[in-house]
């Protein structure tokens, strides 16, 4: 689903990611761990095409992301499913409205949107509160709504980037027992944490970051 | 729905997006029901906006509405051209008829009307309100005088210039008056009015474009966020620039309603003014207000001018929008 060959970033003139390569397979989970500055978000954005490589080759969906034009991006990120550390909600608009994001700009219409957003809020445990705004809800609430933003485009990918950074221990394994249930129907999911306690629990694949460098045990990820 | 799979293959033959040009369709109108309620979030901002824009698009349109119907006017005056010619004191009636007479026999004119120094005084007290004055004046000041009105086939002013010149050699004739110096100025003020409106027209739809391009670009720094999120889970540009576009349209549409408004009132009160300069000159003459075509082609400029301020901000705007 995902493979990295040779992958460098530099800005400026600091290496964030140093000869990367992975592969995430199709329907496979797996964790991306490592303390903050060692290249997470940016091994997260060059799969967003939110950056380019400085040199190597990022293959999503059998698509090498090089090929793609900056007018071909969008269509690239719909098939991605994002989950951020701080949710990213749009405050202003109600819970349903939010998670309709993706399906309104696919061109559902809104009988079909409709039936999928509150498919989503009911498998994220949310489907009574889609009429009010997400300031209202609790921080895992507001969590479990990106979550539900994420899925509603049925995704073949999920990328989360932190996300039980702002929770606490019991929340945050309700929320990864949800990413295990998307995974479990095939969905590949790719979640970035620092959060070792949890992840460890978890019989998931880790990659771990280290200066821009892979490192850590070798796990089935590494070629 | 959920991730189980059969029930997903099942919904993915009933929610598959529809065709392209139904698709488009309904987006656009989504767009502008949404974009129309946006516009209540900050009416008052919005209000000023569309008044600032109102202002630019009611200066040129006034102007032009009144220089085309002056230049009408002129063209009326133009066709009543003639020439005075104001008799010698010694001349008697009898020969001032005579001469007359003779006049009318030229092919180079069409019509010469007599009138004598007795009458031009009866006029001229009559129409200037002097008749106090005029009175008690112990001798008639005022010349007789016969008014020519040239032939058709001599009515440009080359033929005009000659006629006057052979009449001025008459020893009888003291003084020969041709209106087409007025008539001359006239034309060259109203071309100086026209070109002097079209520069401000110009500059004005300019400054319509600036106003709707700075409007757009700080709603779309309001709306950062909301446009950063949209990238993030793939909206495309177009779906971007869309309801800003349509903000445009919108704004270009209230302007000129209150331009249209603002040009009827103004209409009405100089009416009277008018009507009375009008009536002073033995005229008729009224200033019009908007056409509905005048009022057709003010909405479709101020749209246009608006939605093209837009797009040409929109783009560049939220290239410069990227999520980091």
């Amino acid at each position: 689903m995902i493979r990295f060959e040779q992958v460098n970033k530099k800005y400026h003139d600091k290496n964030a990611l140093v000869n990367t390569n992975f592969h995430l397979k199709r329907g496979d989970m797996a964790f991306l761990t490592g303390h903050s500055g060692a290249g997470k978000s940016t091994l997260l954005k060059l799969i967003m095409l939110m950056e380019r490589p400085s040199s190597g080759k990022v293959i999503v969906d059998r698509q090498d992301l090089s090929q793609l034009k900056r007018t071909q991006v969008p269509a690239h990120r719909r098939k991605i499913g994002l989950v951020f550390q701080n949710h990213q909600l749009l405050m202003d608009y109600s819970v349903f409205d939010n998670v309709a994001l993706p399906l309104k700009i696919s061109g559902y219409n809104e009988r079909d949107s409709g039936r999928r957003v509150r498919a989503a809020l009911d498998k994220v445990g949310l489907l009574d509160k889609e009429r009010l705004l997400p300031q209202v809800l609790s921080s895992g609430e507001q969590q479990r709504v990106g979550i539900a933003r994420a899925i509603v485009n049925k995704p073949k990918l999920i990328l989360a980037d932190e996300p039980t950074g702002n929770l606490d221990p019991a929340l945050s394994t309700e929320i990864m027992r949800l990413f295990q249930q998307f995974n479990q129907v095939g969905v590949s999911v790719l979640i970035a944490s620092h959060d070792l306690g949890l992840i460890q629990r978890l019989p998931h694949p880790v990659i771990q970051l280290d200066q821009g460098r892979i490192s850590g045990p070798p796990s089935v990820m590494r070629q | 729905m959920a991730f189980s799979k059969p029930q997903a293959a099942q919904n993915a033959s009933r929610s598959q997006p529809e065709n392209h040009s139904t698709r488009w369709l309904r987006e656009h109108k989504e767009v502008v029901v949404s974009s129309w309620w946006q516009l209540w979030k900050t009416p008052f901002t919005n209000l000023l906006t569309w008044l600032t824009l109102a202002i630019a698009l009611t200066l040129p349109t006034a102007l032009l509405l009144l220089l085309s119907q002056a230049q009408h006017l002129g063209q009326q005056v133009n066709q009543s051209n003639h020439i005075s010619l104001f008799l010698a004191p010694y001349v008697s009636l009898e020969q001032g008829q005579l001469i007359t007479n003779k006049l009318v026999l030229r092919r180079d004119i069409a019509k010469a009307t007599y009138i004598s120094a007795e009458q031009a005084l009866i006029d001229f007290k009559a129409s200037s309100g002097l008749e106090d004055i005029l009175t008690s004046l112990t001798e008639n000041p005022i010349p007789a005088t016969i008014i020519i009105e040239p032939a058709e086939a001599f009515l440009d002013s080359t033929a005009i210039a000659k006629l006057a010149q052979q009449l001025r050699q008459q020893e009888q004739i003291d003084q020969v008056l041709v209106d087409m110096a007025w008539l001359d100025r006239l034309q060259a003020l109203l071309e100086t009015s026209q070109r002097f409106t079209y520069s401000l027209a110009i500059l004005l739809a300019l400054g319509v474009l600036l106003v709707v391009g700075n409007t757009v670009r700080l709603q779309i720094e309001s709306r950062k966020q909301e446009i950063l999120v949209i990238k993030l889970v793939g909206g495309t540009d177009a779906y971007l620039r869309r309801p800003f576009l349509y903000a445009g349209f919108w704004a270009g549409l209230f302007a000129a309603l209150i331009a249209g408004v603002i040009l009827q009132l103004g209409t009405s009160y100089l009416q009277p003014s008018i009507l009375l300069l009008a009536q002073s000159y033995q005229s008729d003459w009224q200033l019009k207000g908007l056409s509905w075509m005048g009022g057709l082609i003010l909405v479709i400029t101020s749209c246009g001018l608006s939605v093209l301020g837009a797009s040409l901000t929109v783009g560049r705007q939220l290239r410069l929008i990227e999520p980091k």
